[in-house]
């Protein structure tokens, strides 16, 4: 990111006693203002009108106050005593002024949410003024403060214990915090909470501890990952049998499981898809036709396990169709094409109503009273008692569709690390050259649409009996964008990121209820700044970032030894 | 098979073509000189249809419906598309001039729901919230909700009118838009191969690089192609608002994908072409949904085998009827 | 297939076969006629140069001979066999190419380049890939030894993880020449290897292309530079608007008259050494 030239580095080696004190009164503040009242009314936020008694949220705001006085100190007094080779480790003054900004837009939102949940800033107290100020001092002081180059703790050899020991704190925190976020229903604390993990993720990366995690877990990935899914497996156990949060977990995890497959398309093989929508539609029709809803037009009601097999199949068979264009288009043509594609299929969908075409789709009505999925004599529609806790009906869709999204990674990550993964980047870089290398272009081309459809034909075979009716309008080209949207926000080409956009896009409008009317609105604009200043998404591969920010050298550096090759390169076979 | 009949879907065909072709030039215009599909042309169009609405509630005092209206309308619609089009073009466009070539159509997806969404939503809010500000409740002019589709001004002697020529039915709202269309195309040809600023125009458009270095500036001919379109789109806003009578703030995106369709048949970058391919596109269509017998025919199907036309023409003739600059689409 | 280079050496050299051979190709971009019934004979282990003014229609030769573009008349076989003009069963036979505008995966790592040129000599399916078998991982390790093996053949071992955008100019094109080298072809194209590079890094790609020859591989090459292509080559050919004007050794071509006025009689045409003119021999729209 290109940052404003007001603070040059000159003006930050004479000034930068000054910004640290600065910034250590703005910490202190930070710690105490949460213990006065920040409102006026106790219905704001997670009333915060106590003297002496901070809410959770004030306790936020106090955790983010406190972590900037412990980087302060530490730049301060800890790093002159420790040993040379160990004074790099963190980097302690990019760590201030990321906890900083995240501060001051926690207190921001803080003030922003009392302010439209109360009717007016008067209703703001002095305390939640106080704060304010104290994030502003932070923000503005350690602005002066000198970044450390980079933090070198990330080739620190760790004992595995530790490792191992940091990855089940970490992932039984995320657990808490979900299940506690999902809890929240007002508005205001569910986006200072987003806020709170946001500054807090930042603070962990820029202060080293990102880069020891990621090449310290790096050695124990299967473990990471199976922790992940543990956890994921242990949400539902958190619930108390309520359906309410598990029904929008599962409605996450299925877009999840489809924008991943769209990743394929997209992220890897570089081909936009503004139609993928159609394949999760076309695997729940198929579905709901082979369900034995008394509204299917076919009869016929085979086992679940071969109605997701032809329910990929068929989705496959449309990525193919909508896939054979790729010999002759490219680009945003292929893009177009894509759209129309989805219309087409949506149209048809509607128009199979035994009124304008054969009957197969019982029009713009869909199929409803789909039944629940029963398997091997599991029934998915009823609670189920597991370890003493209820299970309630979208808890047994959310288990299923948990192993889909496992199997969709393992597919994604595996195809990635593979010949065919190298084939299909080499096709996004330069697909001529990728020809003359022999690389079998259309072919890979037409399995990356086919096998990005496969998967979103199992997920609609899912989501049908999930949905429980199926109609086309819900498979409209917004949704498209809305993937497409998942796909870009989080990171083309990357499993975390995709998950993490995805469930963003999904979770937001459930949590923001207020914010319904506005939320089509706001996510065209999302699209917009993302695409302004940042495209590679909010967890970019290191390719993407790259490509990106070309001019960027500062990230050019950290990637390669060497730096970009002095302009000599022309840019003109590129295109 | 009944003559009139035919003729009748020939003069419907015509001048749902003609609507076209008006909005296919903007894509072709900006298309030919950056390379760019603004997919969000077709939401300027929508924007012109409101904006005349907009003209007419304030200068018309929502009550005058005499034909000299109608150039005031015009005035306005054209404001707004073109205002709009260049805020556009300058904050979310030009930002993206170098950058991968999926960007700028995220972009323009985003501008595209972004624009939709601001009209529904405050299309009828923010004037009649300024003016209440001002004036108290009593408020002069008050503009209505865009959520329904709002009545677009019927102008006298051109909304609703019509008359018979041989049995073939002729509105004159039809002809508004056959001449608006001819009209606009003349006017473009002289502007192009005329005037200092289209012969750049078309310099800008065979290579922006050696544009540049003979002293064009291309940052302004890419703001002038984007207003020549938005222009050309306002006027379709109007020649729509009046032959439907409601206008709607979904009625961008269709409208958008069947020019950009009319835009490739005939040619990108090719002004001519779009204008043909416009055209072309519009008696398709009618002749289609009039005569295509059995089920898989009527209105129900028409939109899928217009779709199923932009697949074909860019699958097999991305270089259009009339053919197009030829580009390196890798 | 020999797994290293210098087994290559055994393979070939023992005979004197012919190896690619070009019959009358002609290429007409409508009314153009960039190559017009050109013929070239490359033996086993032979280095041929391809000179000429710009436009002279020898990239477009180079595209006929791959596959890239399809001819309008000739014939082109390999190893005695018919190529068909597809890049895949040209790179399968056996004959690589670079580029005259270097064209790496720009957002791949050195070593990923050079993987992909393994992708015709492997065979992981869709389904093996996602199970990741033994044989997988075999054959994975195998493409990443032999890509890893290249880097070092062409003397750049320690850039396996630096993204190819970030590599200096010439290490790019070395990049390149390991990344045609991986498809293991007995014929190497290589199109002005040395366009744009300082007088050193010229002498470094002539000791390269030496050492290829070593291996026992053929190559053709297109370059500029008349002291490189005189050092280098066993038989020149000198095109000159799409058609074969002088073929001999290097001392007679470069002593022919007609060549001579090609270059200078032609003054705009005068031969460059930036590589930056597009000299495709396609029509410019």
């Amino acid at each position: 990111m290109r940052r404003p030239q007001i603070v040059t580095d000159e003006r930050r080696r004479r000034h930068g006693g000054t910004g640290w004190l600065v910034a250590l009164v703005g910490a202190v503040v930070l710690v105490g203002a949460p213990y006065l009242p920040w409102a006026y009314g106790d219905e704001a936020m997670d009333d915060m009108t106590y003297l002496g008694g901070p809410s959770p949220t004030q306790f936020l705001g106090l955790a983010l106050g406190a972590a900037l006085l412990v980087c302060l100190l530490a730049a301060r007094f800890l790093v002159p005593r420790l040993p040379a080779a160990r004074r790099r480790w963190f980097a302690w003054h990019t760590g201030a002024s990321a906890v900083a900004t995240g501060a001051l837009a926690f207190q921001a939102v803080v003030v922003v949410a009392v302010a439209l949940e109360l009717g007016g800033l008067v209703n703001v107290e002095y305390g939640g003024w106080i704060a304010l100020a104290g994030a502003l001092l932070a923000f503005a002081g350690t602005r002066l403060l000198v970044p450390e180059r980079t933090a070198t703790l990330g080739r620190v050899h760790s004992p595995g214990w530790l490792v191992i020991v940091v990855i089940a704190v970490v992932m039984l925190g995320s657990l808490l915090l979900i299940a506690h976020a999902l809890d929240e229903d007002d508005p205001g604390v569910f986006i200072a909470l987003l806020v709170f993990v946001g500054a807090a993720v930042v603070l962990v990366l820029r202060v080293g501890l990102g880069g020891w995690f990621s090449s310290q877990t790096a050695r124990f990935r299967p473990v990471l990952v199976m922790a992940a899914f543990l956890v994921a497996f242990a949400f539902p156990f958190t619930q108390d049998g309520s359906n309410a949060n598990m029904s929008i977990a599962t409605q996450v995890l299925i877009f999840a499981a489809t924008a991943l497959g769209l990743n394929i398309v997209v992220g890897l093989a570089g081909l936009l898809d503004l139609g993928y929508i159609a394949f999760l539609g076309a695997g729940a029709f198929v579905a709901a036709i082979l369900s034995g809803s008394a509204f299917s037009a076919v009869g016929w009601n085979p086992p679940f396990i071969v109605t997701v097999l032809i329910s990929g199949v068929v989705a496959s068979v449309l990525g193919l169709i909508i896939g054979s264009p790729t010999l002759r288009v490219s680009g945003d043509y292929l893009a177009i094409v894509t759209l129309a594609f989805g219309e087409i299929f949506r149209l048809v969908m509607i128009n199979l109503d035994g009124n304008d075409g054969p009957d197969l789709t019982n029009g713009s009505n869909g199929i409803p009273n789909i039944p629940d999925l029963n398997l091997l004599g599991f029934d998915f529609g009823e609670p189920h008692v597991i370890l003493g806790v209820e299970i309630p009906r979208f808890a047994n869709y959310y288990f299923l569709l948990l192993v889909l999204i496992g199997l969709v990674i393992v597919v994604f990550a595996n195809l990635n690390r593979s010949r065919i993964g190298r084939g299909w980047v080499a096709i996004r870089e330069d697909e001529k050259a990728a020809e003359a290398m022999g690389v079998n272009v259309f072919g890979l081309k037409l399995f990356a649409f086919a096998g990005g459809a496969f998967l979103a034909g199992v997920a609609g075979a899912v989501k049908a009996h999930h949905d429980i009716s199926v109609t086309p309008d819900q498979y409209v080209f917004l949704e498209s964008a809305f993937l497409l949207a998942a796909v870009v926000l989080g990171g083309m080409g990357t499993i975390l990121g995709v998950l993490v956009g995805a469930t963003l896009l999904r979770l937001m409008p459930e949590k923001l209820r207020f914010f319904d009317e506005y939320r089509l609105l706001a996510f065209g604009l999302l699209l917009v700044v993302m695409m302004r200043f940042r495209p590679e998404g909010l967890i970019a591969s290191r390719r993407r970032q790259l490509e990106f920010h070309e001019d960027d050298e500062e990230l050019a550096a950290h990637t390669g030894e060497t730096p970009p090759g002095a302009g000599r390169v022309e840019p003109e076979g590129a295109r | 098979m009944d003559p009139a009949y035919f003729f009748q879907q020939l003069v419907n065909g015509l001048t749902l073509g003609s609507l076209f072709a008006l909005i296919a030039v903007g894509y072709t215009v900006v298309y030919g000189i950056i390379q760019l599909i603004n997919f969000a042309h077709g939401e300027i169009f929508m924007v012109g249809a409101f904006g005349a609405l907009g003209t007419w509630i304030i200068l018309g005092r929502a009550e005058i419906t005499a034909w000299w209206m109608l150039p005031v309308m015009l005035v306005g619609a054209v404001g707004v598309s073109v205002l709009t089009a260049l805020l556009m073009e300058r904050f979310a466009y030009r930002p993206l001039r170098r950058a991968p070539r999926l960007a700028p159509l995220i972009t323009a997806i985003g501008i595209s729901v972004f624009l939709q969404e601001f009209v529904r939503l405050f299309y009828g809010p923010i004037p009649n919230g300024l003016q209440r500000l001002v004036f108290g409740d009593d408020i002069p002019f008050e503009f209505p909700d865009a959520k329904a589709a709002p009545r677009f001004p019927s102008i006298e002697g051109v909304s609703g009118g019509s008359f018979v020529i041989g049995g073939v039915t002729l509105q004159y709202a039809a002809i508004f838009t056959v001449v608006a269309l001819v009209l606009c195309w003349i006017g473009l040809y002289f502007f192009v191969n005329r005037t200092r600023v289209g012969r750049a125009m078309q310099a800008t458009a065979q290579d922006p690089d050696t544009a540049r270095l003979m002293g064009i500036d291309v940052d302004r001919i890419i703001m002038v192609a984007f207003a020549v379109g938005a222009a050309l789109a306002a006027v379709a806003g109007i020649a729509h608002g009046l032959q439907y009578t409601n206008i709607e703030f979904r009625m961008g995106f269709l409208a958008g994908l069947k020019a950009f369709t009319a835009a490739v048949l005939g040619g990108i970058g090719n002004i001519n072409g779009a204008v043909v391919g416009g055209l072309v596109l519009g008696l398709v269509e009618v002749m289609a949904t009039a005569f295509i017998p059995g089920t898989f025919g009527g209105s129900a199907w028409k939109d899928v085998w217009a779709f199923a036309l932009l697949i074909l023409v860019l699958v097999f003739r991305p270089q259009g009827l009339l053919g197009a600059r030829v580009v390196d689409r890798a | 297939m020999s797994t290293t280079a210098e087994q290559a050496t055994f393979d070939t050299l023992e005979a004197d076969e012919v190896l690619l051979e070009a019959r009358g190709v002609t290429m007409r971009f409508g009314g153009l006629v960039a190559v017009d019934g050109v013929d070239l004979t490359v033996r086993a282990g032979e280095i041929v140069g391809l000179i000429g003014p710009n436009g002279a229609g020898k990239t477009t030769f180079f595209n006929c001979l791959t596959g890239l573009y399809k001819p309008t008349s000739g014939v082109v076989s390999f190893a005695g066999r018919p190529l068909r003009p597809r890049p895949r069963a040209v790179v399968r036979a056996g004959m690589a190419r670079t580029f005259q505008n270097i064209r790496l995966f720009q957002n791949m790592t050195a070593l990923e380049n050079v993987m992909v040129g393994r992708y015709c000599r492997t065979s992981a399916g869709p389904l093996t890939s996602i199970v990741r078998g033994p044989k997988f991982r075999r054959e994975e390790a195998e493409t990443r030894a032999r890509a890893q093996e290249l880097l070092e053949f062409v003397g750049m071992p320690d850039v396996a993880d630096t993204l190819a955008r970030n590599l200096p100019y010439g290490d790019q094109r070395r990049l390149e020449v390991a990344r045609a080298l991986a498809t293991d072809p007995q014929l190497l194209l290589l199109d002005e290897p040395t366009a744009g590079m300082n007088p050193q890094e010229t002498r470094q790609a002539e000791v390269l292309i030496q050492r290829i020859r070593q291996t026992g591989l053929a190559v053709v090459v297109i370059e500029h530079d008349m002291r490189f292509i005189f050092n280098l080559c066993d038989r020149v050919l000198c095109l000159v608007r799409g058609s074969v004007l002088v073929e001999g050794t290097p001392e007679e071509v470069q002593s022919d008259p007609r060549v001579i006025e090609a270059y200078i009689g032609t003054s705009a045409d005068e031969p460059d050494e930036t590589g930056s003119t597009p000299e495709d021999g396609a029509p410019r729209a």
